[in-house]
């Protein structure tokens, strides 16, 4: 990175966060600290809801997820627009019309207090740490760049988050996170943009889909019912059916931006707008990773991305083995490349034969690379002592690095900042807000000021913040980060969405039940993730249904006696 | 032996149903029916889209 491209970078993420700071700093008022001015337009809700859930991860560990597996994750997003309907017309109206500040207080209306204090301390925990997985990605991003240390690039990131956070609250949240979301839209498309014209001289489009094909990058929808693949349509559509609900329906990050529209119709459009928007914004991350696939046919990759670990350990005991295996990858790689070049001239002369035969000489000589490359990744894993060295999430950072013009660069970097930052905000207002209005105010301190309640969300909002960094600091993480935030997600998530369905639809069953059929399932879900070996999302259905079905089962057993307990449970509870 | 009391539901579904059928100010669509089966149909479109693209690139 030059100077421009540091200008690029702080101009636009000190800028927006300095202006979210000055806009939002006199807010004194509860409601307009956790709520906003209650002005805010269905856009803003709708980009602000699109800024929380994606985050740094999906714009760092996506392009590498498609490069490496395809377009085939796009069907993880299948489940989104129909629970978006859903929440519209079922969720929605009923946390407006009670005016709740967070989605479990709801829970307190209707069940009693330990029932609510169960729904936000599941809440607490999995987006607790969640968020530190989400202040991780963009360190590694940085701290590779740069070369900074990763303990240090990671305070910092979380510092300037909280500044803005702690000091305008909601609304500090939804202005900043609408300008994130344009710095994330011009950079993604300008990188876009460079790649195409990147892509080797005469190449159309329809060839470079057509090699991404050949390599199988482009399988998108796969209608298998093996519930072992970790993305078929029936788990993105089924088990993303019941994630997404859970997470825009249940997780105070996405409720409380939603509550924040001036009316139900502006909280409804924004939620329309992602329903429409979702799938489409996914599938072109992930055809950005298939197509920087096609570019790396043309353009020799390292046999390793993550090149600061690989130059680390090229200069150690096990350099030679490293230097002998970086050489077959690129004779492996400069023999593909050439079948290439030829299937292509061949597939324009419209030589059948010849075209076959490069084709099939090209797919050969790529398996022989990637299976170097394998090896290459389980020796750099062995040298460095890691058990887990996720090279997808290198991908997109070494392209921009290597091949995007300077400014672009910088441009690039603030995309995974802005994203960072925004689902950040977001994610430390709601921890904030939850454990003020949830525990601090319905359980320690009932009758305070206004004034003593937004400085109590504050101090609450900065020590989650301190935790975030904290378990970002000491985060061991597993495989892929993005998978690592929706797996840590759906062990928690069906059980949360499991108390709401049977809030909306189970009119008989009582606080009692409800309370330990949601112990119980999630018990459940514990032991079935670790003795199990199913796709992730199928936990989010397998919660949810367990705590129905327990919950109709306990109320039948305790009849009178658990709806009497829970009636009391709801005149305590009310606000 | 009486029946046990049901717990009051703040808001059931069908109020939220009825809502669900006034206008949205839009142009178009007039109606949140229209909204969300454009919503649906927008999904609908994409699977299939996804689909052609799976079959068409194989």
């Amino acid at each position: 990175m030059n100077p421009l491209d540091y200008a690029v970078l702080l101009g636009t993420m000190l800028g927006i966060a300095a202006f979210g700071t000055w806009r939002t700093r006199r807010h004194r008022d509860l409601r307009r600290y956790l709520q906003g001015a209650g002005n805010t337009r269905w856009l803003t809700i709708g980009l602000s809801v699109m800024a929380t859930q994606a985050s740094a991860i999906t714009f760092l560990s996506t392009p590498g997820q498609g490069y490496e597996d395809g377009l085939g994750f796009v069907q993880n997003y299948f489940g989104a627009p129909l629970a978006l309907v859903f929440i519209a017309v079922v969720f929605l109206p009923i946390y407006r019309r009670l005016n709740v500040y967070t989605a479990y207080e709801y829970l307190g209306k209707r069940f009693d207090a330990k029932t609510r204090l169960f729904g936000a301390a599941l809440f607490l925990l999995q987006r607790g740490l969640g968020a530190g997985i989400t202040i991780y990605a963009p360190a590694i991003v940085l701290s590779t760049v740069m070369g900074w240390r990763l303990d240090v690039t990671i305070i910092a990131s979380g510092l300037v988050v909280l500044v803005y956070t702690v000091v305008g609250g909601s609304d500090a949240v939804n202005l900043t996170q609408k300008y994130q979301i344009g710095v994330i839209f011009a950079g993604m498309l300008t990188a876009f943009l460079v790649l195409l014209g990147r892509l080797p001289h005469g190449m159309s489009l329809p060839d470079a889909l057509t090699v991404a094909g050949t390599f199988h990058k482009l399988e998108a929808v796969d209608f298998s019912l093996n519930v072992q693949r970790r993305y078929t349509f029936w788990s993105g559509t089924l088990g993303g059916l019941f994630l997404a609900l859970s997470y825009f329906g249940t997780d105070q990050s996405q409720v409380q931006r939603y509550l924040s529209g001036a009316s139900l119709r502006e909280s409804r459009l924004g939620l329309m707008f992602n329903a429409v928007c979702k799938i489409p914004m996914q599938f072109c991350i992930l055809l950005l990773g298939a197509l920087l696939f096609v570019f790396y046919q043309f353009e020799t990759p390292p046999v390793v991305f993550n090149q600061a670990a690989w130059t680390a350990q090229a200069a150690g005991p096990a350099g030679a083995h490293l230097r002998e295996l970086e050489a077959g990858f690129k004779a492996a790689h400069a023999e593909e490349r050439m079948d290439l070049d030829r299937w292509l001239a061949a597939r324009h002369a419209g030589d059948a034969p010849a075209a076959a035969a490069a084709r099939a000489g090209a797919l050969a000589a790529e398996q022989y690379a990637d299976g170097i490359r394998a090896d290459a990744q389980a020796a750099l894993a062995k040298a460095s002592g890691r058990t887990s060295t996720s090279d997808a999430d290198y991908v997109f950072i070494t392209f921009i690095l290597d091949h995007l013009p300077h400014g672009v660069i910088g441009l690039l970097v603030a995309v995974f900042f802005a994203a960072a930052l925004s689902s950040k905000s977001a994610e430390l207002n709601a921890l904030g807000s939850t454990t003020t209005v949830d525990f601090y105010r319905h359980v320690i301190r009932r009758d305070a000021s206004d004034d003593h309640y937004v400085a109590a969300s504050r101090w609450f909002t900065m020590l989650w913040g301190a935790v975030a960094i904290g378990f970002a600091l000491s985060a061991h993480l597993a495989e892929n980060l993005i998978q690592a935030v929706n797996i840590l997600g759906s062990v928690f998530y069906g059980v949360v969405l499991g108390l709401f369905l049977v809030a909306f639809f189970c009119k008989r069953v009582g606080g009692t039940a409800v309370f330990w059929a949601a112990l119980a399932a999630q018990l459940l879900v514990f032991g079935l993730y670790f003795s199990l070996s199913i796709s992730y999302l199928w936990y989010n259905f397998i919660g949810c249904a367990a705590c129905v079905v327990f919950s109709l089962i306990l109320q039948a057993v305790l009849g009178n006696r658990g709806s009497a307990i829970s009636d009391r449970g709801l005149a305590s509870s009310d606000l | 032996m009486n029946a046990p009391p049901a717990p009051p539901s703040p808001r059931p579904p069908a109020a939220a149903g009825a809502e669900a059928d006034s206008a949205t100010g839009l142009p178009w669509p007039r109606t949140w029916r229209g909204v969300y089966l454009l919503a649906l149909g927008s999904f609908a479109l994409w699977v299939a889209l996804l689909t052609l693209l799976t079959k068409a690139f194989p």
